[in-house]
């Protein structure tokens, strides 16, 4: 469970409002698989990875940002449950993609940089506070059901 | 370590903080405390709330550290031992936190350098910071 201030759910919120979440997922992801290459390792068959410029325009990159990013909307909505919501992804990213933990953490911390760069000066202190308190829960949830 | 092609990334976003070490280096700060409350621990002559004026002095002194490591990325080691001796011996942060303050180094880049900021830059940086907090903590023991 996350534990937001009034203030900090207003500013995720606020924020979110303004975000294309299709293209953030797409960029959010990119830039995880090019800043940490050896998180590349889980998506062999996305094909051309081998350029920053590749990776950006992958559209197999872009679409599973999206679904990736979406999913993560439908996290902001459920702040008080994120273990719940997040229960049966968790069981897919360790029983079937067998993914590291640690990816969530880094993934969060690359979504917070592109909405740093997004919003800019808007995304001020507080409102990174706010939001790696929610990557940090939503990394929490996915990394619960594992065994 | 570095490319050639990351050092010249990591020059050309050098060159947008150069001048400007103490302001970029006091959001730094003021990011790091906000997100991360517990790395004041390490700051306690900063007091309980560091005002202004201490976080741009201090933030400038980090920055122009990290300039130093800028002009020196062949020889960071020769170029920050007297840092990484005081890391070692006296201030002793912990290595788990040097992330952290990484990645409020992104965020300061990516909201002021925006559209500017690309994902070549954030790579390249993003190694080079690491180099720098190894170089700092590997003499811990």
């Amino acid at each position: 469970m996350v534990h937001l201030t009034a203030e900090e759910k207003s500013l995720v919120s606020g924020l979110w409002g303004k975000v294309n979440v299709d293209e953030v997922g797409g960029e959010a992801l990119g830039r995880l698989l090019i800043v940490y290459p050896w998180t590349q390792r889980f998506f062999d068959s996305f094909g051309d990875l081998s350029t920053p410029d590749a990776v950006m325009s992958n559209a197999k990159v872009k679409a599973h940002g999206k679904k990736v990013l979406n999913s993560f909307s439908d996290g902001l909505k459920n702040l008080d449950n994120l273990k719940g919501t997040f229960a049966k992804l968790s069981e897919l990213h360790c029983d079937k993609l067998h993914v590291d933990p640690e990816n969530f953490k880094l993934l969060g911390n690359v979504l917070v940089c592109v909405l740093a760069r997004h919003f800019g000066r808007e995304f001020t202190p507080l409102a990174q506070a706010a939001y790696q308190k929610v990557v940090a829960g939503v990394a929490n949830a996915l990394a619960h059901k594992y065994h | 370590m570095l490319s050639a092609q990351e050092r010249a990334q990591v020059a050309q976003v050098w060159d947008l903080i150069a001048g400007h070490e103490a302001a970029f280096g006091a959001e730094l700060l003021l990011r790091l405390f906000t997100v991360y409350p517990s790395t004041k621990t390490y700051f306690p002559h900063l007091g309980s709330c560091a005002d202004k004026a201490q976080l741009l002095s201090h933030g400038r002194r980090m920055l122009e550290a990290v300039g130093v490591a800028v002009q020196h990325l062949d020889n960071l080691r020769a170029a920050l031992r007297p840092l990484a001796d005081l890391h070692a011996q006296v201030l002793r942060v912990d290595p788990s936190n040097f992330p952290l303050l990484i990645q409020c180094f992104q965020v300061v880049l990516a909201s002021h350098l925006q559209d500017e900021f690309t994902v070549e830059m954030q790579a390249a940086w993003d190694k080079f910071l690491t180099g720098v907090a190894v170089v700092l903590t590997e003499k811990y023991r």
